[in-house]
């Protein structure tokens, strides 16, 4: 079972996690990635973007990706500077294919409880590509 | 996230403060999914207060405005501010929902 947060820092800047699947640990995440924006001078608007898209990814990665198997981590990594926030999530799971999921956005899918994630995740950034196998998303916010 | 019920007439009111998110999605559900099978199927989630929502807490209010309209009853949203407006709005959950800009509003409707 992965211990508590392991964290290293790069020198080009990159921040970068390992999680437990715990989604206790998002919360966590999340203050310490906006902390970080807050001193760089992004706005209420783009705190608001970044930390939904960045909850959608690690729920993804942990529920849907890991399983919530407790044996598994998620890797969160994060550039922040005054021009844009880059932020990659990784999680240990078979992967899936984006281009699959309903359109949640439909009339006909209005009334499902889930699939809202991706779509957030691309409206409230700027860049969102997932890897060819889907386990790891890149997200880019332009300040 | 703090969530306050109380009756207004018919209908209970739910006022959800601070944010919904992955970790307080749960006791949302409790909260709304309970007050539902109670039988309190006439509902009107406040948002005035609420600074978050994520796609799990957004399933939840979905969950429960099914299972209130399944009974014969409503799942209204009062006041939302803007950040949660938007994203009714880009989710279209704003064509599901019935959306009012206070409480006063949702109740009057009832």
């Amino acid at each position: 079972m992965p211990d508590a947060v392991r964290q290293t820092d790069d020198a080009d800047g990159w921040v970068c996690k390992d999680l437990p699947t715990d989604l206790g640990a998002v919360r966590e995440t999340e203050r310490e990635v906006l902390a970080r924006l807050r001193t760089l001078g992004y706005d209420d608007d783009q705190l608001f973007a970044v930390r939904l898209a960045l909850e959608e990814a690690l729920v993804n990665a942990m529920k849907h990706g890991n399983r919530l198997d407790p044996d598994l981590s998620v890797r969160v990594a994060y550039l922040a500077t005054a021009e844009r926030v880059e932020i990659r999530v990784a999680d240990q799971g078979p992967g899936f294919k984006p281009d699959r999921v309903p359109d949640p956005t439909a009339d006909e899918n209005l009334e499902r409880p889930c699939g809202r994630g991706i779509m957030l995740m691309r409206c409230y950034m700027d860049e969102v590509a997932f890897s060819e196998s889907g386990n790891e998303v890149a997200m880019v916010k332009y300040r | 996230m703090e969530i306050q019920t109380r009756r207004e007439g018919s209908c209970r009111v739910v006022q959800i403060s601070g944010s919904a998110d992955i970790n307080s999605s749960a006791a949302l559900r409790e909260t709304l999914l309970g007050a539902v099978e109670g039988g309190d199927t006439h509902i009107v989630c406040d948002l005035g207060e609420t600074d978050f929502i994520c796609s799990d807490a957004l399933g939840v209010l979905i969950t429960a405005y099914l299972k209130a309209r399944g009974r014969g009853g409503f799942l209204h949203l009062a006041s939302p501010r803007d950040h949660l407006a938007e994203i009714l709005e880009t989710t279209r959950l704003d064509r599901l929902f019935s959306i009012y800009p206070d409480v006063h509003a949702a109740l009057s409707s009832c």
